[in-house]
């Protein structure tokens, strides 16, 4: 019963995980991809044995864990340490598209891409407000902003304000 | 500007947390514990002040200690296993036990390595968290808008 | 003649990056003026020490030796295992020699800002998560590197942080992420079915798994390290983020992120599945075909070098996996022909496909664009560049006497073998259409007359800023040319780590699996394995 109900659970968690990611807004992104490590973190749970209120911790003596053993009222450490490891791999995984996210945020001054926001305001969509100012160009990553990168321009006032970023400079 | 209690708060509660991180590494290894959760409670201390008293201060006085920090800690957690060598083989663990004040202390290379995960998990989560708290603050320039 | 080694070696190409990004990364605290020559200096040493391990390594494996070793000495199964044959130490030796070639063209071209982010460390980071993903006997230990890997190729790509990267950083993590939630549900579902996570023990084991589950495993895994190979249907990574870093990033790319993927194929299917490999051979050629093909075509429509570099790796992965496809079909060649083909060309694309990018990232360093409509004539400018651009270009294509000719010639000869005429017809095709790129490729950046007025920045640079940045590519090209010339020779040690490769009986053995206590040494492992099968 445990186990179908841990199975229905990573099921739900995978496909809302799936489901947020094809979503448009990019925080339902990073909350799909947390959803779905989640989902893979339960599913990795499921492949130990299913024990309730029993540690993972054989006693020294061999007779006793043995019997233990047989009983099968012990834990299986393993799915709990490699849970813990996937846990802290996606938490930094997670924690690096957060501030991408928030940076790419910053320059574009919304919560979608900059290309898929110039295909909805640039596809002249009745129910948005025209702003000429947010008019961007269809493919932002394009050699417009890298030509300027190759030339070590910054320290330009211009490449500054384009870039939009500050020197971090301990000097 | 930042409040009042939560000012009156950190400065209670941020050493007690310190010093509950400090018992949380030094049990590791054989209870609940261990470097990476003192980690983590550590860098929530230091949150807790960034909270209090605004990123800004805080980047000013640890700022450009976290990711030496991070590396120091990563160069212990690569030292540890490497000591192994002496004694058989790569991640190998060395243990010494010797009295003192009539304690038994127990000090050994897995260790050395907990407390190296313990820097680069505070380096690291810090790092991230001062770069989330003034992400706030920071101006919104929409780059593309202004380009051409 | 035998040679013996220590197999605690096997810790340093992976203990070396490790530690020297560590100490670059404490040098942060200094002034950036003096912590970045200080960690070029650091990246220094630790590649050479990295390669000359890898160079050891190699001539240990090529002469039929096998290393294994337990981390903290635990017992095989329980301890995470490290494992070396040809094979591995082939990647080690050709992933090091890169990254130690990439390095003066990284001081010649990086700007001070990506420096001083800490481009040294990272690349170190990435090294040596490539090396434990090579090394490692271990699944779960496979996806930790994997991570490991993907963390230091998320930094170096967001390096610099301009909105271009940070877009394509965004779609590289993301899509990256899903290929890691399913290898890491693939080692799940290994753990849960067979009780265990080392690669030997999963071997021994896997014909008493059912064989739906034996499927499933093989499908996940090959999703997985296919997504990371960029093989047909999962490649949107890499042309939508590649083109966007610095270029010493996208050629340090180049040669190790597609080909980790493409070993951990090679290493896992012949080991663990060498029955499906043939059972769905079909699926595989399928997949290789497209995989070039669309490589190929999609790289027609793109107008700028590296984009239109980056469409070419995913056309040359196809023929990796055409050549693991055929891998354990007996042919008149002898088995495992097809993976020795298949782990030249690997070694071919590597080198070629990263000279291509050192050169083309020249150009863009030099002329500060990559658009190809904006270049020309560069020819009467940096003749050199031209001709090693030139080579390389052709010995993408595969013409004689490079490297590509070898390979491609290797690969046409067993599917022609094994009846695979669709194939190799495809792959035939394929090298046409490369070639047709190729040609444009170059007559674009240097043909013609100069299409603008800009002036090549190499006017002010200093002389050896030129050497620096011409360097990586001369020495690619030459060795290139050098495999294309003693073809023979490089495909015999190819072979050797082919025939070591899908020795699964072997590799069991050298990885030396201890009994499990509390289980009676008359009982087969299957007993525990029993027990988990019928658990509900």
């Amino acid at each position: 019963m445990t186990a179908l109900m841990l199975a229905v659970l990573v099921g739900v968690l995978m496909a809302t995980g799936a489901y947020l990611i094809l979503q448009r807004g990019q925080i339902k992104l990073v909350l799909g991809l947390a959803l779905l490590s989640h989902g893979v973190n339960l599913a990795l749970f499921g492949t130990g044995e299913l024990t309730r209120g029993a540690p993972a911790i054989l006693p020294h003596d061999a007779a006793e864990a043995a019997q233990l053993l047989a009983a099968r009222t012990v834990a299986d450490p393993l799915p709990q340490a490699l849970i813990l490891t996937a846990i802290v791999i996606s938490f930094g995984v997670t924690a690096f598209i957060v501030v991408l996210i928030s940076r790419r945020d910053a320059f574009t001054g919304s919560d979608l891409a900059p290309g898929e926001l110039a295909g909805v305001i640039n596809s002249a969509d009745p129910f948005t407000p025209h702003d000429p100012a947010l008019a961007l160009p269809e493919a932002a990553d394009d050699y417009d902003v890298f030509a300027y990168e190759l030339d070590e321009v910054y320290d330009l006032p211009e490449a500054k304000e384009l870039l939009g970023h500050e020197e971090i400079d301990r000097e | 500007m930042t409040e009042i209690y939560l000012r009156l708060v950190d400065r209670v509660l941020t050493p007690l947390i310190v010093v509950l991180a400090i018992s949380l590494f030094l049990r590791g290894h054989d209870y609940p514990g261990g470097g990476f959760i003192a980690g983590l409670t550590f860098a929530a201390a230091i949150e807790l002040t960034i909270l209090a008293r605004g990123a800004a201060p805080v980047r000013r006085q640890i700022g450009r200690y976290l990711l030496p920090l991070a590396g120091f800690g990563l160069l212990l957690g690569v030292t540890a296993p490497l000591l192994g060598i002496y004694t058989g083989g790569f991640f190998k663990s060395i243990w010494v036990k010797f009295d003192l004040l009539g304690v038994t202390v127990k000090v050994g290379t897995p260790q050395l390595f907990d407390l190296g995960v313990m820097l680069v998990v505070i380096g690291m989560s810090l790092t991230y968290l001062l770069n989330l708290s003034e992400r706030g603050k920071e101006q919104e320039s929409p780059v593309f808008a202004g380009h051409r | 003649m035998e040679m013996s080694l220590p197999p605690t070696i096997l810790a340093f190409p992976v203990a070396i990056p490790l530690a020297f990004a560590a100490l670059g990364i404490v040098f942060q605290l200094m002034r950036p003026t003096r912590a970045v020559p200080m960690q070029q200096f650091l990246a220094g040493i630790a590649l050479v020490c990295n390669l000359a391990v890898a160079s050891v390594l190699l001539v240990f494996t090529l002469s039929g030796g096998r290393l294994a070793f337990q981390m903290g000495l635990w017992p095989a199964p329980f301890g995470i295992t490290v494992y070396a044959d040809a094979l591995t130490a082939i990647m080690l030796f050709f992933v090091g020699l890169l990254s130690l070639l990439l390095l003066p063209f990284a001081m010649a071209s990086l700007d001070a800002r990506r420096e001083r982010q800490g481009f040294y460390p990272m690349a170190l980071v990435l090294l040596m998560g490539a090396n434990g993903a090579f090394i490692t006997g271990d699944l779960f230990n496979l996806y930790v590197f994997y991570e490991v890997l993907l963390m230091a190729s998320f930094v170096l790509l967001a390096l610099g942080g301009t909105p271009s990267q940070i877009n394509g950083s965004i779609r590289y993590v993301v899509l990256n992420l899903m290929g890691s939630i399913l290898l890491l549900l693939a080692a799940g579902i290994t753990y849960g079915t067979l009780g265990t996570l080392n690669m030997a023990q999963i071997a021994e084991r896997m014909p008493l798994a059912p064989p739906a589950v034996t499927a499933l495993i093989a499908g996940l895994l090959l999703v997985a390290f296919g997504g990371k190979a960029a093989l047909f249907p999962v490649f949107f990574w890499l042309p939508s983020s590649y083109h966007t870093p610095h270029p010493a990033v996208t050629a340090l790319f180049s040669g190790v992120l597609t080909k980790v993927g493409m070993y951990s194929l090679f290493r896992t299917f012949p080991l663990f599945f060498p029955d499906l490999l043939i059972a769905w051979q079909p699926l595989l050629l399928v997949l290789a075909g497209l995989t070039m093909l669309v490589g190929v075509l999609g790289a027609f429509a793109q107008p700028t070098i590296r984009r239109l570099l980056s469409f070419h790796i995913i056309s040359q992965i196809g023929y990796m996996l055409m050549g693991l496809a055929v891998a354990l079909i007996p042919s008149p060649f002898g088995v495992g022909f097809g993976l020795a083909v298949a782990i030249l060309f690997l070694v071919h694309n590597q080198l070629v496909k990263t000279a291509l990018l050192t050169g083309g990232g020249q150009v863009e360093i030099e002329m500060g664009t990559g658009k190809l409509n904006e270049l020309g004539g560069l020819v009467s400018q940096k003749p050199l560049l031209a001709v090693l651009f030139f080579i390389a270009a052709f010995s993408l294509a595969g013409f004689p006497p490079t490297s590509g000719f070898i390979g491609k010639l290797g690969l046409i000869e067993v599917t022609f073998a094994t009846d695979k005429w669709l194939i190799a017809g495809v792959s035939i095709f394929v090298s046409l259409l490369t070639t047709m790129s190729m040609i444009r490729l170059w007559q674009y950046i240097f043909w013609g007359k100069p299409h603008t007025q800009r002036r090549s920045r190499s006017e002010y640079a200093p002389s050896t800023t030129q050497a620096m940045l011409l360097t990586p590519t001369a020495v690619l090209v030459v060795l290139s040319l050098l495999i294309g010339i003693f073809g023979q020779r490089a495909l015999d040690a190819t072979q050797i780590a082919a025939s070591q490769a899908i020795d699964r009986k072997a590799y069991i053995e050298t990885v030396n699996l201890q009994p499990t206590p509390g289980v009676q040494a008359s009982e087969p492992s299957a007993a525990v394995l029993g027990t988990r099968m019928s658990a509900p």
